[in-house]
């Protein structure tokens, strides 16, 4: 296995000029993820992307993203109609194969709230659970329903999560949501979905992100303190969630343990969960201790721009391990229902 | 039937999307194009001249902006063209034979598709022909105006006619066929 690293990572602001596309949204992000790597776009060898063209309803609208990539002359690259996260896996397969030292991988996505609670429907199976319509949020809610019931956790723990979350994301110029907040206010909201409230449920967003990826001698060019990935792997539950245990992710924990999260100490984990409950299952999945720094960013709570936050994981664990010198950091990313796919990374300072 | 198992069940499934908001870009160049002008921007690396256009270069790949806006003329050269036999169905509106030409303006580097070709016998219509734009009365151009989402020059120009001018030499369209 050749080593591969990040060795930048680019997000864009939440505060976008109205009236963009995608492309010009991504256009500046790329661009800064370049340059912070000091590559021109002719140096990359492979670019993979993560966008889903359900989101605003454009056949092939992944296409015309390739333009804020630069693609002439023609360039070798690939799209995962997915979160980016398995872009930059794809990527980092595509560099074990040896010939090429870099990578370029970006994320967008615009969705629409409202919409997005029957767009997420269509990934359900079609025969029993789509005809039903339940959306994003009756599927989370049936999970922290699932969560609460097997942990004998509380409405108040889960609004601990959300208190935490959103304090973390005072640091995070990307959160829709940050600031101090007491649970106590928090839990007097309304039901959005019993047991969920508002804060129990992530803020969509509009997004976009890239990574550059490369390998050996190249990543140590490239960047003072790349970071180091030293596990990755995916895996996937049972598609019809009526045959899972909501309460756990096996997936997950697969996923975990073949990125060999438990071979060393982690000193934090940036989590893909966007309800509160998720990050329940994934911390007990992944088997994080009470020692780890649970989504210094503020998590997918705190910002969810969808196909992109995954992407964003990878990238703020990077950025704890060449900004703010951690040694071990996980990421993770999710897709589907109540965590039904799960990409678990591990990435090092060395 | 009764008792008889289920071997077919349909199940209509459809998503209703809310508009995409036009881009400023988009909306500037269909505001232009209500008021009779076609607009481009010139990538201000490479020159090139896109019509409608992105708000960057995808060659260059750096942003443009309102600062980069050029005028293009409303005439231009058949790069390429295909003649549309209508079948009929519920909505049809055309019932002859119509040409769509892909269409590179003066000034501009991008063409042009999907743009009607009248005037002309069908059998008549060639690539290099030089054609001019036929313009919607200019009551008409607002709201029909601004790109499809083909691009293109949404309903503000009606169609395009032959000028009678000398066709253009294949090397000043050949890099432009679509």
């Amino acid at each position: 296995m050749r080593d591969v690293a990040v060795v930048s990572f680019a997000q864009a602001p939440l505060e976008q000029p109205p009236g963009q596309t995608e492309a010009m949204m991504l256009l500046p992000v790329i661009t800064e993820a370049l340059e912070q790597a000091r590559l021109d776009r002719r140096d990359i060898g492979f670019t993979c992307s993560g966008s889903a063209d359900y989101l605003t309803g454009g056949a092939f609208t992944f296409v015309q993203m390739l333009e804020a990539a630069g693609a002439w002359p023609p360039i070798p690259e690939s799209h995962v109609e997915m979160d980016g996260a398995w872009a930059l896996y794809e990527a980092w397969v595509r560099i074990q194969h040896g010939d090429i030292d870099t990578a370029l991988v970006y994320a967008s996505g615009r969705a629409d709230p409202e919409a997005l609670r029957e767009i997420l429907c269509l990934q359900l199976d079609p025969y029993y659970l789509l005809p039903l319509w339940p959306d994003y949020r009756t599927m989370a809610a049936l999970q922290a329903q699932a969560v609460l019931a097997a942990t004998g956790r509380t409405e108040a723990d889960l609004a601990a999560i959300a208190v935490r979350s959103r304090a973390d994301a005072k640091a995070n110029p990307n959160a829709v949501v940050a600031g101090d907040f007491s649970a106590e206010t928090l839990l007097a909201d309304d039901y959005v979905v019993a047991p969920l409230r508002p804060h129990d449920l992530p803020a969509i967003a509009h997004g976009a992100a890239a990574v550059v990826l490369a390998a050996d001698e190249k990543a140590r060019e490239l960047s003072a303190r790349p970071a180091w990935i030293t596990g990755i792997d995916h895996r996937v539950d049972p598609q019809y969630p009526g045959v899972r245990d909501l309460a756990t992710s096996p997936s997950a924990r697969h996923a975990g343990e073949q990125a060999g999260v438990g071979k060393g100490p982690v000193e934090a984990a940036e989590l893909a969960a966007t309800s509160t409950a998720e990050e329940l299952v994934l911390i007990d999945a992944l088997g994080l201790d009470g020692d780890v720094a649970i989504s210094p960013s503020g998590g997918g709570l705190v910002a969810n721009p969808v196909m992109v936050t995954g992407l964003v994981r990878i990238g703020e664990a990077f950025r704890q391990v060449n900004a703010h010198g951690r040694a071990r950091v996980v990421a993770h990313a999710s897709s589907g229902p109540c965590l039904q796919q799960n990409l678990v990374c591990v990435l090092e300072d060395r | 039937m009764a008792g008889e198992p289920v071997q077919f069940m349909s199940q209509m499934v459809s998503i209703e999307y809310p508009a995409p908001e036009p881009t400023l870009v988009s909306r500037h160049f269909g505001e232009q194009l209500a008021a009779g002008r076609i607009v481009g921007h010139q990538c201000p690396r490479c020159g090139k001249v896109y019509v409608p256009p992105r708000g960057y270069c995808p060659v260059c790949v750096v942003p443009t902006t309102d600062a980069d806006e050029v005028e293009v003329a409303d005439r231009g050269t058949v790069t390429t063209f295909s003649v549309i036999t209508p079948i009929q169905y519920q909505g049809q509106e055309e019932t002859d034979d119509y040409v769509l030409a892909t269409i590179l303006l003066d000034g501009a580097d991008m063409t042009v598709g999907q743009q009607r070709l009248d005037g002309i016998p069908i059998d008549d219509v060639h690539s290099g022909m030089r054609v001019e734009a036929v313009w919607a009365p200019e009551a008409e151009r607002k709201g029909a105006a601004g790109p499809g989402p083909a691009g293109g020059l949404g309903g503000a120009v009606t169609g395009w006619r032959p000028t009678g001018e000398p066709d253009a030499p294949l090397d000043q369209y050949d890099e432009h066929i679509l």
